[in-house]
């Protein structure tokens, strides 16, 4: 089941979660990858090290941008060349884009929004979150090529010890109604510091920090453990904290290794946005808060005393 | 004592009467507009197919889209929510000779039925009373009906735009040319996003508002046209569950009585129903009339406790909770209805025009009913040769002859007597029923919801605390409503925020989807009222109680499955 994984980078770094899904591919029994873009060559030691035996790699002019099209006739071009009966994909708005397109042009299936993969008897089955993420639904595909969109921080980069990768290049005919659409100008949101969905440690607070001066707590707690801050939904309502901090049904999905709530209730929203974390360590003074229910470590008392001093030991062992 | 109506919202139904804007090439032209993909616009909508389709020359004529049909839901039946138990009688008309109701996606014949009487422990069983039987009724999920509707439409030729709210009526020289699309992708402060896309005008040669409960265009027509009826219309709010169960269940229930509080000065008035969905599923509801007047009065709550009640639990053991939804229900009947229900190049329907049957717990078929009628006075205004205001008006001639007008009829005065309380209410009913309504009770005037007065008697004491499993807070029900709204858009709520505390305190109960909270006091007494906006369920209680919905960016809300 020859396997391939689109790789998706920005600047000079891999998107962790494309690389994720390529070390799951991977451990089920080998997978290439594709980058397009500026700088693909130069990244496919680090693919390798994720578990890539060969990557395809293009750096035409076609494809410096970050537009959907072009990309497709790559793919396109790959998966007939590699003959490849998998494509999987990790969930970013460039990569749906071109998951759509590839689905389209290759008349395949596109398994959309999946949390796992896995082989049962030799068939690849999806796991698609389904009825509000409360049950998983196995999916299939009827016919090949395969293509399976993955949600964020469905699994973790963990690098799989492979080698050097095999580097092959590639240069697809580009179809003229791929290279119609120009790239006029490129902006992102500010955000403070570290992006939380690549967080592997995050601070996120609540309510119940009582005000938004505390959220200096959810700060100096999150700079001594090297990790971001995050919101929950009320107290970015309340604009304690800016949107691009929230986590949660309509925020961000996370899945840091260490997740702290401070004075968070554990609303199931908020729940759904962060239950894949590592350990979750909730500090909450009502001990009959939702949170206590799903968290690893739970402690009933009031985070303004307790936060400092935790702060003070934190740095103190640092 | 504070009346929620002494408070009103900053809203000007005005603001939401507009000439097309757009340059005339870019105007989207169709030829019947429907808003709403509820049971009203989708049998407009399939009936004009049906006719369009033995007319080529007129469907030739009304160009690339001759009937468009709005949504504001992630896709028809996203915010259709009903018991629902149907007559089926304008089904079958709408689908005409051959047609069988098994071809439908629904839970089957209504397989007999039960109504109790409930005290807190016990429950009487009683024969039931003559509005309520239901014998050859069918049981459906609206939701599921609208999105097979919604297919039978597009096959029709139908365009459906999802995810698309009606937020202006097109007003030119005195005639509704069309509506106004919602802005998409704005922020909190009404500032451009980088995704903003800006709505559209869309004209059209009729337009046919649908949009089922506290329609917006509805109402901001209703007031452009002086089309309000002889008595202001009014509200119930419905809270329902859809529940994965154990054992099935053999009939339909109704319950009367507990927890609802009988004493005239309350004014509970209302029930439950609890349906059988084949033989793994129920829903269960509560339904209570929104002239309430304890401001602690929460219809989700209370439905919470109602399924605490040993005979209702039994239905429930051993299952699960897989969806939740709200919304209102008029009830203020035929003297409720608009004094017309067409203005020049506009037509009303169904549950925004409020053609309800209260007693009898009906209105699904009656929106079917007007929905097919509104599509043959437009078909007959596209016509050559036709005067447009005649063709249209033929509809209110129409509903006058059909079975909506003759059923509303029987039971007018049904609603305003239960102003008097559940028990008078409950004899003046059944005597309307059985005389099909030649019993005069002498005519009570309704008054609207918000003006009833509040009465605090700390009515929230009785609420179970939620235990996740039988029952639940607001907050994890608006998730098992599907609502993933986007936070960062415009409050789509228009009230008074500085209020007198019971009246914050109302809000805050009443709403089901937890979007008002009681916030700070100031020195003049009021409080502060804080909003969730993207909590919304789009229920429509807070119109009827002393605020105002308009919609939200189309796409918002609960994505309803099953209710």
């Amino acid at each position: 089941m020859p396997t391939l994984v689109f790789l998706e980078h920005h600047g000079d770094a891999l998107q962790k979660g494309s690389l994720g899904v390529l070390a799951k591919a991977a451990s089920l029994g080998g997978a290439d990858a594709v980058i397009a873009g500026e700088g693909a060559k130069s990244l496919a030691a680090q693919a390798g090290r994720y578990g890539a035996a060969k990557v395809w790699a293009c750096e035409d002019s076609e494809v410096a941008q970050p537009l959907p099209q072009p990309r497709v006739d790559v793919i396109a071009q790959v998966v007939s060349d590699g003959g490849y009966d998998t494509v999987l994909f990790a969930n970013s708005v460039l990569a749906a884009d071109v998951a759509a397109g590839l689905a389209a042009r290759l008349d395949a299936g596109l398994n959309w929004d999946l949390a796992d993969i896995e082989l049962q008897g030799g068939e690849l089955i999806g796991k698609r979150p389904a009825l509000q993420d409360s049950v998983y639904v196995d999916v299939g595909w009827t016919s090949t090529p395969r293509l399976a969109l993955f949600r964020a921080g469905s699994f973790d980069a963990t690098e799989t010890g492979g080698g050097e990768p095999e580097v092959v290049d590639v240069s697809p005919a580009y179809a003229a109604h791929s290279t119609t659409l120009k790239l006029v100008a490129q902006d992102s949101a500010e955000s403070g510091g570290v992006n939380i969905e690549d967080a592997d440690v995050i601070v996120a607070g609540g309510r119940g920090l009582g005000a938004p001066e505390s959220f200096t707590l959810a700060e100096e707690l999150a700079q001594a453990l090297g990790g971001a801050v995050g919101a929950t939904r009320a107290v970015v309502d309340a604009g304690w904290y800016p949107y691009s901090a929230q986590i949660g049904q309509t925020g961000k999905t996370v899945s840091p290794k260490l997740y702290v709530a401070l004075g968070i209730s554990g609303a199931i929203q908020h729940k759904v946005g962060m239950q894949s974390s590592g350990t979750i360590v909730a500090i909450n003074k009502d001990a009959n808060a939702p949170i206590f229910d799903f968290s690893d470590l739970g402690v009933v008392g009031d985070v303004h005393e307790i936060v400092p001093k935790l702060v003070e030991l934190i740095r103190l062992r640092g | 004592m504070s009346r929620p109506s002494n408070f009103p919202p900053p809203f000007n139904a005005a603001d939401f009467v507009a000439p097309p804007t757009d340059p005339a090439d870019e105007r989207i032209e169709v030829g019947v507009l429907i808003v709403g993909a509820g049971p009203a616009g989708l049998a407009c909508a399939i009936r004009l197919g049906q006719l369009l389709e033995g007319d080529p020359e007129t469907a030739e004529r009304l160009g690339e889209v001759p009937v468009a049909l709005l949504e504001k839901g992630k896709q028809p039946g996203s915010h259709l929510l009903s018991g629902a138990v149907v007559n089926p009688r304008a089904l079958r008309r709408l689908f005409g000779e051959g047609f069988r109701m098994e071809e439908l996606p629904s839970y089957g014949e209504v397989p007999g039925e039960a109504v109790y009487v409930l005290t807190k422990r016990a429950a009487l069983r009683i024969p039931p009373p003559p509005p309520m039987r239901n014998h050859g009724n069918w049981i459906f999920s609206l939701s599921q009906l609208g999105r097979y509707l919604a297919e039978k439409a597009e096959e029709g030729g139908t365009m459906i735009l999802p995810e698309t709210a009606a937020q202006k009526l097109l007003v030119d020289h005195g005639r509704v040319v069309g509506v106004r699309t919602g802005d998409k992708g704005r922020g909190r402060e009404g500032q451009e996003l980088p995704n903003f896309e800006p709505g559209s005008d869309l004209v059209a040669k009729v337009t046919v508002l649908a949009e089922g409960t506290q329609g917006h265009l509805t109402g901001v027509a209703l007031d452009r046209f002086g089309l309000r009826g002889d008595e202001p219309q009014v509200w119930e709010l419905g809270v329902k569950e859809v529940w994965k169960v154990a054992k099935p269940l053999k009939t339909i229930v109704h319950t009367m009585g507990w927890p609802l509080r009988a004493g005239a000065r309350y004014r509970e008035f209302g029930g439950s129903f609890i349906y059988p969905l084949g033989d793994d599923m129920v829903t269960i509801g509560l339904v209570v009339g929104l002239d309430y007047r304890d401001s602690e009065l929460s219809v989700h709550d209370l439905l919470q406790e109602l399924k605490t009640h040993p005979k209702i639990r039994k239905i429930l053991e051993g299952g699960e909770r897989v969806e939740w939804g709200a919304k209102t229900i008029p009830s203020g009947g035929f003297h409720s209805l608009p004094s017309r229900l067409h203005a020049p190049g506009l037509l009303l329907c169904g549950d925004g025009a409020g053609m309800v049957n209260i007693p009898r717990l009906k209105g699904v078929h009656y929106a079917i009913e007007s929905g097919r009628l509104a599509a043959e006075a437009a078909f007959r205004a596209l016509q050559r040769g036709e005067t447009p205001a005649s063709a249209l008006s033929s509809y209110d001639e129409a509903v006058r002859e059909s079975f909506i007008w003759k059923d509303l009829r029987e039971v007018r005065d049904m609603r305003q007597v239960f102003q008097r309380g559940v028990v008078v209410g409950g004899a003046f009913a059944s005597a309307m029923t059985v005389s099909k309504g030649r019993i005069e009770v002498g005519k009570k005037r309704a008054e609207p919801d918000a003006d009833a007065p509040l009465l605090t008697t700390n009515r929230a004491a009785s609420y179970p605390a939620p235990d996740g499993k039988l029952t639940f807070d607001k907050l994890s029900s608006v998730f098992a409503s599907g609502n993933k709204t986007r936070d960062d858009q415009p409050n789509h709520i228009r009230i008074e925020r500085k209020v007198p505390a019971d009246v914050a305190r109302m809000w805050a109960a009443m709403c089901p989807a937890h979007v008002y909270e009681v916030g700070a006091e100031s020195d003049d007494g009021t409080v502060t009222v804080e909003v969730a906006p993207s909590n919304c369920v789009q229920c429509g209680a807070i119109t009827a109680k002393g605020g105002r919905l308009t919609p939200p960016e189309g796409g918002s809300g609960p994505e309803y499955t099953s209710t």
